[in-house]
């Protein structure tokens, strides 16, 4: 028996399954019960899915590597709430795939930048010239969204993968007067900025009540 | 949570703890003839493996680790459902770590509420105090030294659309201001010499020296007596109004730039400023303190004359 620990080191296979097992008990307890847990997988009520504009500006958001930059998380620390408004819960990111959390605040975070008292023509201007606005700013400049004609050959694509794959209530009569409104309605003619600006305002609009 | 989820947790994780315990005891049980064999007969380039136990210390670390693990389980949520004995949640450390500086900076902010602005701003506290609360919530637009930008009013000068008295800044910034400068090329003409015209004008009334130029003179002539239209708002004499925000356009203080190409644009698309409210955000005590940072960046010297209390 004193001796056992030699079967183990001497069959890699044998070895390979036990540190599997042994580094899978973590997961099992911290990851596995959240797939189950309603905070994490019941939206809040006051969540409202993203516009068809709004899912284009964040689809940019995303091109551009904004995340790369600016983190949408603010921890439940005073410091934080100061800063960013209300710390984030899980509830705000159910329907949020990929989610853009982020790992890495070179910038502000963004969670609950909508809410947050910064006007829409604040935002455009900062993308295309962040130190007209922030001279202190080491943000790039983002002046071609400003010409740039928002891409809708995906969109409809996109909203009916969030309705069927992700479970997200879109209606196709929902779907269908999103899709009339890019076609040939008000956001026929929107440019990438529009697009971003649009959801970067609508971060944090679920959490409007806590700042009240 | 449910109960079946909290035992899930609860068995993996004593599983864990029992597991880790037994291996520490039976890697510990290696028995005196085996570990007197010296070696476990391995031997590569003369260099022989012994089967010994681990060393104590690293023993005594092991066992340490799991003695913290289960002092942890017992204070602090862990185990399923179980909320631990102190009871500890992440919000009701943050509630609390909110609560603790509230009770810390509340007197002071009462304090600074009871001293009216304009006298505020010779206590040097209460001024660092504003200028850190200006530079979070104010500063993304006014800019970090209140000198603002383009759109922007500068908060240093003299120059107020809406007024520069304490009462009129606590209620800029409590319920926010709308600017709103409608497109007037239309009223004024509706063409572009017409626009020309009146940004010469408008120029000329803080820059006396524009009418000497060139064609100016007769440009203002007949611009003149279609300022009509825009005196609804600016006054006759071009002064500005604060009840409206419109900006007087004799001060020679430019929100959106003095140059004719700025002063145009204004003129045909029109301006609309937007001061966002900010009484939801912040506390009134704090917009107070705040206003008297604003008050005093434009008194300044008012402060300074003054021994400070």
């Amino acid at each position: 028996m004193s001796n056992a620990h030699e079967v183990v080191e001497k069959n890699v296979g044998l070895m390979i399954v036990l540190t599997l097992i042994a580094v899978s008990f973590g997961g099992l307890a911290e990851i596995v019960p959240l797939f189950w847990q309603k905070a994490t997988t019941e939206p809040l009520e006051t969540l409202e899915p993203y516009s068809a504009l709004e899912m284009e500006g964040r689809d940019i958001y995303i091109r551009e590597g904004c995340h790369v930059c600016h983190t949408q998380m603010v921890r439940p620390l005073r410091a934080e709430t100061e800063r960013f408004g209300p710390y984030s819960v899980a509830g705000e990111d159910v329907w949020e795939h990929p989610f853009l959390w982020g790992s890495k605040r070179t910038g502000p975070d963004l969670a609950h930048v909508g809410i947050r008292p910064i006007t829409e023509q604040w935002h455009r201007e900062h993308l295309r010239d962040p130190r007209q606005v922030v001279p202190e700013s080491n943000m790039p400049a983002y002046p071609w969204l400003e010409t740039t004609p928002v891409d809708w050959s995906h969109t409809e694509r996109k909203l009916r993968l969030f309705k069927n794959t992700f479970g997200v209530p879109y209606t196709d009569e929902g779907i269908a007067e999103q899709v009339e409104r890019f076609t040939n309605g008000e956001w026929s003619e929107a440019t990438e900025e529009d697009a971003l600006v649009a959801y970067l305002l609508s971060l944090g609009r679920e959490r409007k009540e806590v700042t009240q | 949570m449910s109960d079946f989820w909290s035992w899930f947790i609860i068995v993996i994780v004593v599983i864990n703890l029992l597991g880790c315990a037994g291996l520490l005891l039976w890697n510990n049980s290696i028995s005196a003839e085996e570990a007197a064999k010296e070696t476990t007969g391995h031997s590569f380039d003369g260099i022989v493996e012994r089967n010994s136990p681990l060393p104590r210390w690293w023993l005594g670390l092991f066992i340490g680790t799991l003695v913290f693990a289960c002092v942890y389980l017992v204070l602090y949520p862990g185990l399923g459902k179980f909320d631990g004995v102190l009871g500890w949640t992440s919000s009701g450390q943050y509630d609390s770590e909110v609560a603790l500086v509230e009770r810390q900076t509340g007197p002071l902010f009462e304090q600074y509420a009871q001293v009216p602005i304009e006298e505020l701003i010779r206590y040097p506290e209460a001024l660092a105090v504003g200028g850190r609360l200006f530079a979070n919530n104010c500063a993304i637009c006014h800019g970090s030294d209140a000198r603002g930008a383009k759109g922007y009013p500068n908060l240093t000068d003299d120059a107020w659309l809406y007024g520069g008295s304490p009462e009129q800044i606590v209620t800029s910034i409590t319920a926010g201001r709308q600017g709103a400068m409608p497109p007037m090329a239309a009223a004024i003409g509706n063409t572009d010499e017409a626009v020309r015209d009146m940004a010469i004008y408008v120029q000329s009334l803080s820059r006396p020296d524009v009418a000497n130029k060139g064609d100016n003179a007769a440009a203002i002539e007949r611009a003149k007596p279609r300022f009509m239209m825009c005196a609804a708002c600016h006054g006759p004499d071009g002064s500005g109004n604060q009840m409206l925000g419109a900006p007087n356009l004799t001060d020679n203080s430019w929100l959106y730039g003095p140059r004719l190409e700025d002063i145009e644009y204004g003129i045909k698309h029109g301006r609309s400023g937007h001061m966002p409210a900010h009484e939801s955000l912040l506390s009134k005590e704090r917009i107070h303190v705040i206003a008297a940072y604003v008050y005093n960046l434009s008194h300044r010297a008012d402060a300074d004359n003054t021994t400070t209390p």
